[in-house]
């Protein structure tokens, strides 16, 4: 039942994909670049948040006067906090768009697991970098989460009062709290660019850019919410009451939308699974191409006497799975003879598409179960009929 | 006058090529004035109408067959 | 959308010059990959189109899989046009194939022109899962210039190359344009009939013969 309803997910999301490509071009169809569109919103929020970065001051005292400062002072202050604001909405939007295509699109198979791990912890670090942002401001909705989280963290079994007051610095609201977050803040976003390369590194050619339509649209937006729906802090937070209501930034406090009706214990629970079953996705489901119903072509193979070492297959490869190493003995065919490299198939990334052979000109590539030999064949055989 | 589909579609796109360039004109004015008089935030969502129009300008370029496929 | 589903400003497959014989359509085949349009409903068993019986479909893979000698192949070995299809530019399931196979296509293209081969004759459209309608359209499109397009497909290398360049212009026009005669030369005619007024075929638009 399971497979079948990610059978129909695919198939909707196809379908709207042929519905976007009638108003669109189809190589500017946005849901194809969603992993573009979250690194344009991601740069857009690094270089957003230097500036306001140069501004803040992390303490009790002044963090939320300076935030003030920011926006009602500094000129155009308000203009990129909102940018910072939206467009980490926009980011979780596009991942959590990206998440989700690529999950009902299978484009987790074979060994494209990596990507796929990688992409979980971006999205997690994500959410938890948008928290602590909200923390920073340290307006009432600030201190109502400090004292969520802590209290949902304090409801681990066994180690809850500890994770606590690693949270928050000390078992107590203190002094350390704001430079804490200003460095889980800042610091974890660098932490984001280094899993950033880790859910490249398997890929060649990653698309790291939406088209200039898109980019500019994005941008567009981001500026013109700005403008008509400016940012603005709640009323300063007093250590001595803590708030009562949570203005609800929907794409990174839903959880604590969830805290309102769950236990907090419950509530981790649920996150704990969520993230776990995530990380299983690509495991789940019989990985054979057999068990899925697709082709068995079989590992590409090189042919030893025909490779000339020219690097056209290690280019064009999207998985990287072909690395070029030192020849040990000249090929046979007579481009072959001075080849200084030999191309070999890493077989454990290799997903039989056949994209090497493509690129391939001296036919040193074939699938074992779908020759070149095969496919003249039934070229033949259809010019016969 | 050529009345082929091609010429028609052309014709289409390119009046709203030249709507939204009037359009982000008149933005361009909008940030001027918002500088001037203070408003920042007219200023800055003017910033985001000039980028909105010129993302439709290359939608329309492309759609219209001026430009690409 | 790529324009090969647009008639309206490619020439019409029956309208200008059919040169193939009246009655056959063309022989076609077309490589399709399997994450692309899903035509089983409109495929008999052994590959051919029930809508259009001259189209074959080969299923690879991936778009770029198709090695693009395995195009020249196909119109070497007696098919009339050749085409791959891949899944949207953009949303190839392996990435890149579909993009791949289309610059591939492009430069055979530009190599067909110095073979004095036609073109037209192999295309890349791309539809996805879902868009059978659209694959349909453009394949009926592409059967219909391929239909159109004069000459023999493939010119006869030994003799255009034997004949002294200034012989060979003034001796074509008695050649049938249909009849696959060994000494017939299409160069010329076939560059004129791919002048600008044909260049709706999308699938290779940047480059001009």
């Amino acid at each position: 039942m399971y497979s079948r309803l990610l059978a129909r997910l695919l198939s909707w999301t196809l379908r709207l994909d042929v519905a976007i490509n009638r108003v669109y071009p189809e190589d500017f169809n946005p849901l194809y670049y969603t992993g573009g569109l979250s690194n344009l919103f991601l740069t857009v929020l690094v270089l957003s948040g230097i500036f306001l970065f140069l501004y803040y001051i992390p303490s009790f005292n002044d963090a939320y006067a300076s935030v003030q400062f920011i926006t009602l002072q500094v000129p155009y202050g308000q203009i990129i906090r909102g940018v910072h604001r939206y467009s980490a909405d926009a980011f979780m939007i596009a991942i959590l768009l990206h998440f989700f295509r690529n999950w009902f699109t299978d484009r987790f198979r074979f060994s494209r697991d990596e990507p796929w791990i990688s992409g979980m912890m971006l999205l997690l670090f994500s959410g938890f970098l948008g928290v602590t942002g909200y923390v920073l401001v340290w307006d009432e909705r600030s201190q109502l989460l400090v004292a969520m989280t802590g209290r949902t963290l304090a409801a681990v079994p066994g180690v809850g009062g500890w994770l606590q007051s690693m949270w928050q610095g000390s078992s107590g609201i203190s002094n350390l709290l704001l430079p804490r977050m200003l460095y889980l803040h800042v610091g974890l976003a660098v932490l984001l660019y280094i899993l950033l390369w880790w859910h490249y590194v398997r890929i060649r050619h990653p698309k790291v850019w939406p088209p200039a339509v898109w980019t500019l649209f994005s941008l567009g937006l981001i500026f013109l919410l700005t403008g008509l729906v400016p940012t603005l802090s709640q009323p300063p937070a007093h250590p001595e009451s803590v708030p009562r209501t949570l203005t609800v930034d929907w794409f990174f406090l839903l959880p604590y939308v969830g805290l309102t009706v769950l236990s907090p214990l419950v509530l981790i629970a649920l996150a704990v699974v969520i993230t776990v079953y995530g990380l299983y996705i690509p495991y789940e489901l019989p990985e054979t191409p057999a068990a899925l119903g697709i082709r068995d072509s079989g590992i590409a193979q090189v042919v030893d006497a025909n490779c000339t070492g020219c690097e056209l297959c290690y280019y064009d490869c999207p998985y990287n799975a072909i690395v070029m190493a030192p020849s040990p003995h000249p090929g046979v065919t007579k481009a072959a003879q001075a080849r200084k490299l030999l191309a070999i198939v890493l077989e454990s990334r290799c997903v039989e598409c056949g994209i090497c052979i493509g690129a391939c000109p001296f036919e040193a590539l074939e699938l074992p179960r779908l020759l070149e030999r095969d496919v003249q064949e039934q070229v033949v055989a259809a010019c016969r009929a | 006058m050529n009345t082929s589909p091609a010429s028609d579609r052309e014709a289409r796109y390119g009046t709203g090529i030249m709507v939204l360039a009037l359009v982000s004109l008149a933005a361009v004015l909008a940030i001027a004035w918002g500088e001037v008089a203070g408003h920042r935030l007219v200023a800055g969502g003017a910033v985001g109408v000039i980028l909105l129009a010129y993302s439709f300008i290359l939608l329309f370029l492309r759609k219209g067959g001026f430009t690409g496929v | 959308m790529p324009g090969v589903d647009r008639p309206a400003s490619a020439p019409a497959g029956t309208g200008t010059a059919p040169a193939a014989p009246a009655g056959r359509p063309p022989r076609i085949v077309g490589f399709l990959c399997d994450f692309a349009v899903d035509v089983s409903a409109f495929t008999a068993a052994n590959g051919t189109l029930r809508d259009l019986p001259h189209v074959t479909l080969i299923k690879v893979p991936c778009s770029g899989f198709v090695r693009p000698a395995w195009l020249e192949f196909a119109l070497r070995n007696g098919a009339e046009g050749a085409f791959v299809c891949g899944c949207p530019l953009g949303d190839c399931f392996n990435r890149l194939g579909n993009n791949l196979i289309g610059d591939r296509v492009v430069q055979l293209r530009r190599r067909f022109e110095r073979q004095r081969i036609h073109p037209d004759r192999i295309a890349a459209i791309y539809y996805g899962l879902h868009d059978h309608e659209g694959f349909l359209g453009a394949v009926r499109a592409f059967s219909d210039r391929v239909a159109a397009l004069p000459g023999p497909v493939v010119p006869a290398p030994r003799a255009a190359a034997a004949r002294p360049a200034a012989a060979a212009a003034p001796a074509r026009p008695a050649a049938p344009p249909g009849a696959a005669s060994p000494s017939a030369s299409p160069s010329a005619g076939s560059r004129a009939e791919s002048g600008p007024g044909e260049r709706a075929d999308g699938a290779a638009p940047e480059e001009e013969p």
